[in-house]
């Protein structure tokens, strides 16, 4: 048995753990479905108003808004690590994740995959839910793609969440992490194109993995046309993945490095 | 086998003599050589522990004692690999918990103080089965190890139950048997008889004997006064950072 078949046996097993959890409380993924189809259903009227040059009929906005918020919830997830975190050092639990052979940073990344696969199946709900009720255009030839780019947007956003979770370990907060959640969904063009944006924050849209994932999933799922080239959003995605995922892993161990030699890597 | 609590009639420190004097051609299985920690990064102030000497061989229970807040609990931490040494050297079998952590953790058990550490939602039996993979139990061996966990603290009657409907006590077995699940080298126990009934200090008796019989070392942490069932091999008391021979 390679370790590696035995790190992937326990990151399934804090899987299976996070799913008994999650599902002990039996409305709450009701009620997280519920939740996203009253959001649709809001933005559907709401897109009833919406007479844009930018975007054209008010079917195209819809569209464009109904993907933005799924992918928005998706990538989100990535954000729930630093919460886990806190929960398991509260509960005393993650004593135990240290003390053992997959160890504290395998056990973060472990607690990254159930949300983001669960957030994964609330959006493909959301997005059945806009074609069934309110007839939102798919692009069924390039939907399949939307797969891939959604876990390259995954693996960079898990990747801010981990830099939020490695600041849990070295300070025992997430500071702004509400900001940055508020500050993307502001600059990412989750409920309107970035080129509304005045020039001197326009920037902003370009400097983070939200706006280029966004932009190719809207492109896969319903065929909103790309600023760019599908090939140099792709591009911009990837380069953040690139510099992001390393960062945070090589930032994580040295917070939890730096934590145990400071004797705070238990407390809360 | 003496009750909890009770203190065992040997003379403290003699039998520790005794056992180093047949040991010394062995190598020992946990070492810490001049272990100092101090709280927070500047290093400043009195120590938790200074220059801590310790050398435990295979097959052998040790009991270390001392006053609330001596560093009993911050030791445990160290040699299960959860805290760094500001100075010194600590190895399991030549493996340090810092080069080669994966290997080192493998032989941990350890149990933390309190009844913390268990999620409220979660079945004995899933608690069991989650330990058994990320204690790198290979996949051939987790049935007979969780069987063999159920059996040694009298979990049958618990698997189905959420630990949020357990007793302290019935908690504190489900804490004692993950612990010794994956058959661990060194086992690093903080307070273990906490809310353990006759029946379950008898249990963890046992586990600890099948333990040091089959080679396993042991370390039994709890203040001063509650020495705990076994007749220890060692026993020390922390005071002032420092490891003493108790009675000496």
């Amino acid at each position: 048995m390679t370790v590696l078949r035995l790190y992937a046996s326990a990151a399934l097993g804090i899987i299976q753990r996070d799913a008994v959890l999650f599902f002990s409380y039996r409305l709450r993924a009701v009620t997280q479905v519920v939740g996203l189809c009253f959001t649709l259903s809001i933005f559907y009227f709401v897109s009833r108003l919406v007479r844009s040059d930018v975007l054209g009929s008010p079917d195209r906005y819809f569209a464009f808004v109904v993907v933005g918020l799924v992918i928005m919830s998706v990538l989100q997830s990535g954000f729930t690590a630093p919460q886990l975190l806190r929960q398991e050092l509260v509960a005393g639990t993650f004593e135990r994740l240290i003390a053992s052979p997959l160890g504290a940073a395998g056990a973060v990344l472990s607690m990254l995959a159930f949300p983001m696969l669960y957030s994964c199946l609330v959006a493909i709900a959301g997005l059945v839910y806009a074609k069934i009720v309110f007839d939102l255009s798919i692009t069924w030839s390039t939907a399949p793609l939307a797969l891939p780019v959604a876990l390259l947007g995954g693996l960079a956003f898990g990747s801010i969440g981990l830099l939020f979770t490695a600041s849990v370990i070295a300070l025992k907060q997430a500071a702004g992490m509400n900001w940055v959640i508020a500050g993307l969904t502001l600059v990412g063009g989750v409920y309107f194109p970035v080129s509304l944006l005045p020039g001197w924050i326009r920037w902003a849209s370009e400097v983070q993995p939200f706006t280029p994932a966004v932009n190719l999933l809207r492109h896969l799922l319903v065929g909103t046309p790309l600023p760019e080239s599908a090939w140099s959003e792709l591009l911009t995605l990837l380069g953040f993945v690139v510099v992001l995922v390393p960062l945070a892993i090589g930032l994580l161990s040295f917070a939890l490095k730096a934590a145990r030699r400071s004797g705070t890597v238990l407390e809360y | 086998m003496l009750a909890h609590g009770q203190t065992p009639t040997s003379s403290p420190g003699t039998d520790a003599l005794e056992g180093e004097s047949a040991r010394a051609d062995a190598a020992p299985v946990l070492c810490l050589d001049g272990v100092t920690k101090y709280w927070g990064w500047k290093r400043r102030g009195t120590p938790v522990l200074s220059g801590v000497d310790l050398e435990l061989f295979g097959g052998t229970a040790t009991w270390i004692g001392g006053r609330n807040g001596a560093g009993k609990t911050t030791l445990l931490r160290l040699a299960g690999g959860l805290l760094a040494a500001d100075e010194g050297e600590i190895s399991l079998h030549g493996l340090s918990p810092e080069r080669q952590r994966r290997r080192y953790q493998r032989m941990i058990g350890f149990l933390s103080a309190g009844d913390r550490g268990l999620y409220p939602r979660l079945s004995v039996t899933r608690h069991l089965r989650l330990w058994a993979k990320v204690a790198f139990v290979p996949p051939s061996d987790r049935g007979a190890a969780v069987d063999r966990a159920v059996a040694r603290f009298g979990l049958e009657p618990l698997l189905a139950k959420r630990v949020d409907r357990l007793s302290l006590g019935q908690r504190q077995r489900l804490k004692l048997s993950l612990a010794f699940l994956h058959d661990p080298e060194l086992v690093l126990l903080d307070e273990p008889g906490n809310s353990l009934d006759e029946d379950g200090i008898a249990l963890l008796s046992t586990a600890l004997s099948v333990h040091t019989a089959r080679g396993g070392v042991a370390i039994w942490c709890s203040p001063v006064g509650e020495a705990g069932p076994l007749p220890f091999d060692r026993r020390f008391v922390i005071d002032s950072g420092r490891l003493l021979i108790d009675g000496a």
